[in-house]
């Protein structure tokens, strides 16, 4: 009732009062009917309603209930009534509070009698006299159309200026331009820097700031040159640091809060991110090699789609495939988008909220529900990006270096056409089979006459042979004749990858070559596509396009495979599924397809073949695979699966089995004997001819094959043959061939143009417009083609956001807060530069510079400004609490990773090991169902960077200390100090083992080397700096009481300094 | 204030709360007068809570919920129209009756099923909610629902919630607890997390078995321990003196103060032997089974928390089987929800009634949730069928803290299948609870992405009708 409001109420009453005075004709008595109905309404809707949904108020949701045009034309779910229909009306329902995300009032449901009173009035046709003018007409895309240009006023949406370094009054201060800016500011402020820091201060900070690590491990071997000048030993060491291959490491780590990294999925199972270490691997290298920020923006957003991909000569990897897994880090559920509504919301939801805060600083995925409330980013911009990033397939990609199986592969079909060669010959040379000795045979083999064998067993009675002959030769021509309703699929949109695949190709009978046994050969292979026909160890996929593009209801594909060989089926990009299928069987059987209803928002259904290393779901949840423990992580599978025929159809029905193997039977051949043996030995022979002669018929290599099973056909090498010698060398060279590398990456090949549903108000229940992929339109025009256009688009030189973005983020990392102290945020909500000049200049430089992370570091490190020391004066801390200005360095605590790599570094413990697969952190207690195994305690010295990141149960000692939430992403982690982080260090094992460790090492130094002299040795490697003389007295008394001049002695002073404040805070 | 001012005095804050009371909040709720108590009403019914986590969806029908129907139309299929989203479910899939006889206990005449016989003596004290309706029917989504009052979690736990609103009355003890067994929910660690709120109101996790706490048993003798920290005292004066920051190296001081207290303090509350016998063996802290042995010892520790000021505690059930969680009955109803009951019924009633034996019922509230219920149907009847996820409609309970006992709010349909009438959410229990707490749910906030949060995000309704 705050705001009350006549407008509406006049022409009512002016029309009962002439109703009153009875001077109406029938037209007006219909008028006055509809007032009178509507006379409760209007007040009714004016003290309920208008608050949120009137022009005199807000637009709430772009409805306006102030004229009857208002609700006539609606908000952004549609008309807000359907007249003489209640039930059918929005608004209706949303007084009604039935379902939870409509709920109007949303904070007290009206008193029933009103409900009922809306009722009846949208039963009788919501008759409403107020007509199109009684509000103020505006379209409400125009209101967001003249809220989105004001909102484009914004300093992070303006263009980069081009400043020039002011003119400070202490110019001499000033060693960069840098400099110049933070001079400048702090004259402004009228207050002076701190002098600079000492030099084992200096040392010490830029250790633990460029790489992580004390100053003693820092540096990785490349010593600094001891060097004349204070000067040039600081660059000389700066140099060094930046050389280091720590460097990469900690810098690698930084931005792996921004992208989110984990090594497993969460949710219910902890599932492991495919390939996650080879992403974190790579940001390792491209941070050391100084890849340009430009090229990962490029990678990251669209590596797949770059038609020069980088390749890394040492990692023999294609660096740029690995950059999309950008994507798929954070957390993923299981649940499949077609029985369950909001699986792949959520995701797309994750991707877009990573995406547009790590690159742009901007909250999109608030603009999830309705248009930002406070940023130039409309609903649409939200679901654009979603079907931007919904067009590829999220799946498996190879990474390994293209052309690195080429040799290997060359060599192996060499050595196959020669093995072939020889097994022909030697075939060749051998007696045909007869009659009789196949009735022998069979007499002695009885369990074989099944399946390819029946013949034989038929062949006993004449009768029996010919009765079954002919029920071949029907089944067969039935066969032949259903399978006009089957029609081969066009595989021009099917995709093909993975060297296994690639050189799989076979024809009828192609031999696979047995790796190891006395046999030569394992198979001989039906035509179609064998991943393991060289090699098990060569990874394959073959995707289908989603099946609403295929033609038909149904597809079926004739598939074996085995050692986690098999399909999985994917509602909606959501590859953390269960209907993930793994083959046993050697024969290729029928599989079929039925096209899925879509539901749910789902844009498509995909199903992908594929072998263990390319299967995005590999391994699944525990409990999904037979014959594989919980423990085994699925690294390094030979796996194989086989494709012989893929059909298209509109029954339901499987293909039928055209029984073509029976076809050399039936053949009314002149040639062909009558008597049964006979006949079943000329099929035979027939067939092992025709292989000999390269002129398999279709299906006739699985007679060949069962032949082989059942040592029909000589399989054997003589000893000292050429054909061992062959033998020998295939298995060598396939043994070699290095198993393959894969990360879950995007897949755009022949995937088709998809658009994606708006949720109305967020609901995913409520879908609207279909929205064409796109980009935000903030940043100039919504229209890009592909991710790579959205990623060329961020990297136009002029872009406002994504150097400044970047830049800012290295500035925290050098300096502990960014320009802008809210990294993830430049919008309204975020916080303002405090050097906006000099963030526009840095961010030219940094453009200029080639995006080069290490010279915008170098020049940051090497500035006056970093060089301060912690001093702060009186008036800085008054005028400047929080020290934006940077009148001195502050003093700050190490990161999580920091604190347990300088135990591990001081104890000596730590492994100068880069890269790897995850290492299991220490745990006191297992849950294999979910994969949480317990590593050692030490982590096998490895850094922190390369513990298992699980979402479930992330590394304890790392949380403890701030690690952040690897769902989400996170550009400035928190800083807490909480008594939890003194038990760990007070208590933890880790702690203990790492001081006993250290302590030992004193002790073994011996009594000729005095306690002063070790003390001091422990001092420079804990804090890098040498002890003043009351420390050292201090520290040699507290020794005495400690334990004395004893491994546990010195062990607890170890202890002691691990728990000194020094030890996890550097000035 | 801006967010820069904020960050401050949020940080200032969190400093002085660690200085002087560490996981405590004394210090906190004094500096913060103006900040923080606005959320507070005149009028707290409960000062603790107690949380009894039924891990993986207890079913509904087979606890609170009789469905006589559903015996009668045992084997039947649902039909079209009995399909939910809200739940595993399918046209084709049929009723089936529950295992267990339902009978009325106590003055009230609540209905509670054999299943559950401790609970059933306790029926007067129960405030029973039969139509609590979920978002969707998967655990990690309605875990995190549950615990942090969304469905991706990405927010901080009810019970640190709790914490950071009232604070402990403990200086040696945090505010949130969690009684667990090694056991990590769907949803992961996140259900118990401090989220965007100061990481002191995490809950602190105390195992069944071994060392309860990490890190808080002492690996030096007190006197050792003593000795280092005063070397550490005027080792680390000198260096607060020179940073820069000395505040926040005085709180990290400060912190090893308190940490040095939790060494005895925690072991002390964990520690159930000084129990009498007749309290132990209520609880069934010498069951043959030691899954019950672990629950029942987690319930007394309970009691013993609250007593000492913990203001938020939560069990956890013990993960007994390959189940994905310990109620998930998808098969083997029957054998394993009776397993899930023979582990936690007798401790839960026994936490009821030892409670109001020592006048502490009044002011603890137990809670009794499952994330979820479990479907009335199933896809085939056979001796091993199970139920399967359901949202729409299941039940929960409270006993004391101002709830009316011996009560049932809400209905489901004839075959439990669906809300019948008064819809409950987890956001109007989670309300309700913070009210008895006195605290009102849309008053207690927190500043963060730009918009002051909630537990109860934008819903959310004091449920009146539970209170006595």
């Amino acid at each position: 009732m705050r705001f009350q409001n006549t407008r509406i109420i006049i022409p009512i009453t002016a029309a009962a009062l002439a109703a009153a005075h009875g001077m109406c004709s029938a037209v007006e008595m219909q008028k006055v009917n509809t007032h009178d109905v509507f006379a409760k309404i209007g007040p009714l809707l004016e003290r309920r309603c208008f608050e949120c949904h009137s022009h005199a108020h807000k637009i709430k949701g772009g409805l306006a209930l102030d004229s009857r045009s208002g609700w006539e034309k609606g908000g952004e779910s549609g008309p807000a009534l359907v007249p003489g229909r209640p039930e059918a009306s929005l608004l209706i329902q949303a007084v009604s509070h039935v379902e939870k995300d409509l709920k109007m009032p949303p904070r007290q449901r009206l008193p029933q009698a009103e409900i009922e009173l809306l009722k009846d009035w949208v039963r009788q046709g919501a008759p409403d006299p107020r007509g199109a003018g009684a509000g103020a007409e505006l379209k409400t895309t125009d209101a967001w159309e003249a809220e989105f240009q004001k909102r484009l006023d914004w300093w992070s949406l303006k263009p980069m200026r081009h400043p020039a370094p002011p003119r400070v009054q202490d110019a001499a201060w000033a060693r960069e331009p840098v400099d110049c800016f933070i001079k400048a500011g702090l004259e402004t402020a009228d207050l002076s820097p701190a002098p600079p820091a000492d030099e084992a201060t200096l040392r010490r900070r830029l250790a633990l700031v460029l790489t992580g690590l004390p100053p003693a491990l820092a540096a990785g071997g490349a010593e600094a040159r001891s060097s004349s000048s204070a000067e040039q030993r600081l660059e000389s060491w700066v140099d060094a640091l930046l050389c280091s291959p720590h460097f990469g490491e900690h810098f690698a780590r930084h931005w792996m809060d921004v992208v989110r990294y984990t090594d497993t999925y969460g949710y219910e199972w902890d599932n492991p991110a495919k390939g996650s270490h080879e992403y974190r691997d790579y940001l390792i290298r491209a941070f050391n090699d100084d890849t340009g920020y430009d090229q990962l923006v490029r990678e990251q957003l669209a590596g797949d789609l770059l038609t020069q991909p980088r390749i890394h000569a040492a990692a023999r990897t294609n660096e740029s495939l690995i950059g999309p897994m950008f994507y798929h880090m954070g957390e993923h559920r299981h649940g499949s988008s077609l029985m369950f509504n909001g699986i792949h919301q959520e995701m797309v939801n994750n991707k877009i909220d990573a995406f547009s805060k790590a690159f742009l600083a901007t909250t999109v995925a608030c603009a999830r529900c309705h248009d930002h409330k406070l940023e130039a980013v409309a609903q649409r911009d939200y679901y654009a990006l979603a079907a931007l990033f919904t067009q590829p397939r999220w799946t498996t990609r190879g990474v390994d270096a293209p052309g690195r199986n080429d040799a290997a592969v060359s060599r192996l079909k060499e050595l196959r056409s020669a093995i072939r060669t020889e097994m022909e010959a030697l075939w060749r040379s051998r007696p045909p089979l007869e009659a009789a000795q196949l009735q022998a045979w069979a007499a002695a083999h009885k369990n074989a006459l099944k399946g390819v064998g029946a013949p034989l067993a038929a062949a006993v009675s004449a009768a029996e042979f010919s009765k079954q002959k002919a029920q071949w030769q029907k089944l067969h021509a039935a066969a032949l004749k259903a399978r006009a309703d089957y029609t081969p699929a066009r595989l021009d949109e099917w995709v093909f990858e993975g060297d296994g695949l690639v050189h799989g190709r076979t024809e009828e009978g192609t031999p696979l070559v047995a790796l190891e046994g006395a046999g030569v050969l394992a198979r001989l292979l039906p035509a179609g596509w064998h991943t393991h026909a060289l090699s098990s160890r060569l990874p394959g996929s073959l995707r289908m396009p989603p099946e609403h593009r295929v033609p038909g209801t149904h597809v079926s594909l004739r598939v074996a495979g085995g050692e986690f060989g098999g399909h999985l089926v994917v509602d909606d990009h959501a590859f953390q599924n269960e209907t993930v299928a793994f083959y046993t069987n050697a024969r290729p059987e029928w599989r079929t397809f039925a096209d899925a209803v879509l539901k749910n928002g789902a844009q498509q259904v995909a199903v992908e073949f594929c072998t263990a290393p390319l299967n995005p779901n590999f391994p699944p949840r525990t409990g999904l695979v037979k014959g594989m423990k919980n423990n085994d992580p699925g690294y390094d599978k030979r796996s194989w699966i086989s494709i012989t025929e893929i059909l298209t159809h509109d029954s339901a029905d499987a293909p039928p089995d055209a029984q073509e193997v029976f076809s050399g039977l039936h053949e009314e051949n002149a040639a062909a004997p009558e008597e049964a043996w006979a006949r079943v030995a000329a099929w035979m022979n027939a067939a092992v001819r025709r292989w000999c002669d390269h002129q398999c018929r279709h299906g006739e290599s699985e007679l060949l094959d069962w032949m082989l099973q059942q040592g029909l056909l000589c399989n054997e090498a003589a000893p000292g043959s050429r054909l061992a010698g062959l033998v020998a060398e295939y298995r060598r060279v396939e043994g070699g061939i290095p198993f393959p590398r894969s990360v879950v990456s995007m897949d755009e090949r022949h995937a088709p143009a998809v658009k994606y549903p708006l949720n109305v108000r967020g609901n995913v229940d409520a879908t609207g417009e279909l929205i064409a992929p796109g980009s935000l339109r903030m940043l100039g025009s919504r229209k890009v083609s592909d991710r790579l256009a959205l990623a060329e688009s961020l990297l136009q030189p002029e872009h406002p956001l994504t150097a400044r973005v970047y830049v800012n983020r290295v500035w925290q990392w050098v300096f502990g807060t960014g320009l802008v102290a809210t990294p993830d945020d430049f919008g309204r909500l975020g916080e303002r530069p405090t050097h906006p000049e000099l963030l526009d200049w840095l961010a030219r430089e940094f453009i200029r510079e080639g995006w080069s992370t290490k010279k915008l570091v170098r020049r940051l490190v090497l500035s006056q400004t970093f060089r301060q020391s912690g001093t702060s004066t009186e008036a800085a801390r008054e005028r400047d609490p929080a020290n934006r200005l940077l009148s001195y360095m502050p003093t700050r605590r190490l990161e999580a990773e920091g604190i347990r790599d300088a135990l591990l570094a001081v104890a000596g413990r730590l492994e100068p090991q880069l890269y790897g697969r995850p290492v299991s952190p220490y745990r006191t207690a297992e849950d294999d169902k979910k994969r949480l195994f317990s590593g050692p305690l030490d982590g096998g010295g490895r850094r922190s960077v390369y513990l298992q990141m699980s979402i479930m149960d992330p590394p304890k000692i790392l949380t403890g200390f701030n690690l952040p939430d690897l769902k989400l992403p996170t550009g400035r982690r928190d800083v807490t100090n909480v008594p939890a982080q003194a038990l760990i260090l007070l208590n933890d094992p880790l702690v203990h083992e790492m001081a006993q460790r250290w302590g030992r090492q004193m002790a073994q130094r011996g009594a000729a080397e005095g306690a002063d002299r070790r003390v001091r040795v422990m001092f420079e490697r804990a804090f890098a700096r040498e002890p003043a003389a009351e420390e050292t007295w201090r520290w040699c008394t507290a020794l005495e009481t400690l334990g004395g001049d004893t491994p546990e002695g010195w062990s607890a002073l170890a202890h002691a300094l691990f728990n000194a404040k020094e030890f996890i805070y550097y000035r | 204030m801006n967010q820069l001012e904020m960050r401050h005095a949020c940080g200032r804050r969190e400093l002085l709360a660690g200085a002087s009371a560490g996981f405590g909040m004394l210090v906190l709720q004094a500096l913060a007068g103006a900040a923080l108590p606005q959320h507070r009403t005149t009028r707290a019914r409960a000062k603790n809570i107690i949380f009894c986590f039924m891990d993986g969806g207890p079913s509904h029908v087979d606890t609170f919920d009789p469905k006589p129907m559903l015996k009668k139309h045992e084997g039947r299929p649902i039909g079209e129209s009995a399909v939910s989203k809200r739940a595993q479910s399918g046209a084709g899939r049929v009723w089936l009756g529950s295992p267990w006889e339902f009978r009325q206990h106590g003055e009230s005449g609540l209905w509670v099923s054999g299943l559950l016989p401790h609970t059933a003596r306790v029926a007067d004290h129960l405030c029973l909610v039969r139509s609590m309706v979920g978002e969707l029917p998967l655990h990690g989504q309605q875990n995190l629902l549950l615990h942090t009052g969304r469905i991706l979690g990405q927010a901080p736990s009810f019970g640190a919630w709790v914490s950071y609103g009232l604070g402990t009355e403990n200086t040696s003890l945090p505010g949130y607890v969690v009684l667990n067994n090694d056991w990590v929910p769907n949803g992961g660690l996140e259900n118990f997390g401090s989220s965007f709120l100061p990481a002191s109101h995490q809950a602190t996790m105390v195992r069944a078995r071994g060392v309860p706490v990490d890190n808080i048993a002492p690996r030096d003798a007190a006197a050792v321990q003593r000795r280092k920290l005063a070397l550490l005292a005027a080792q680390d004066a000198d260096f607060a003196a020179r940073a820069s920051d000395a505040n926040a190296i005085e709180a990290a001081i400060a912190n090893y103060e308190t940490a040095f207290r939790m060494q005895s303090a925690v072991p002390q509350i964990a520690d159930i032997s000084t129990e009498p016998e007749h309290v132990r063996r209520m609880y069934g802290v010498g069951s043959a089974d030691e899954h019950q042995r672990f629950y029942a010892t987690q319930a007394l520790r309970a009691r013993r928390l609250v007593e000492a000021g913990v203001r938020f505690v939560e069990i956890t059930c013990p993960s007994f089987d390959g189940n994905n969680s310990p109620w998930d009955q998808h098969g083997l109803l029957k054998i394993n929800h009776e397993k899930n009951a023979r582990i936690t019924d007798q401790s839960v009633a026994a936490l009821i009634l030892d409670l109001e034996q020592r006048g502490l019922l009044d002011e603890t509230i137990v809670l009794w949730a499952g994330e979820m219920g479990r479907t009335p149907h199933t896809p085939k009847v056979t001796e091993t069928c199970g139920r399967d996820h359901h949202v729409n409609g299941y039940s929960l309970f409270m006993a004391g803290g101002g709830f009316r006992g011996g009560m049932a709010y809400g209905e489901t349909d004839e075959f439990g299948n669906s809300v019948a009438r008064d819809p409950v959410s987890i956001h109007d229990v989670h309300a309700t609870l913070l009210h008895q707490m006195g605290v009102d749910h849309e008053k207690l906030t927190y500043r963060h992405g730009g918009r002051d949060q909630r537990l109860t995000d934008v819903h959310g309704r004091v449920l009146s009708e539970l209170l006595a």
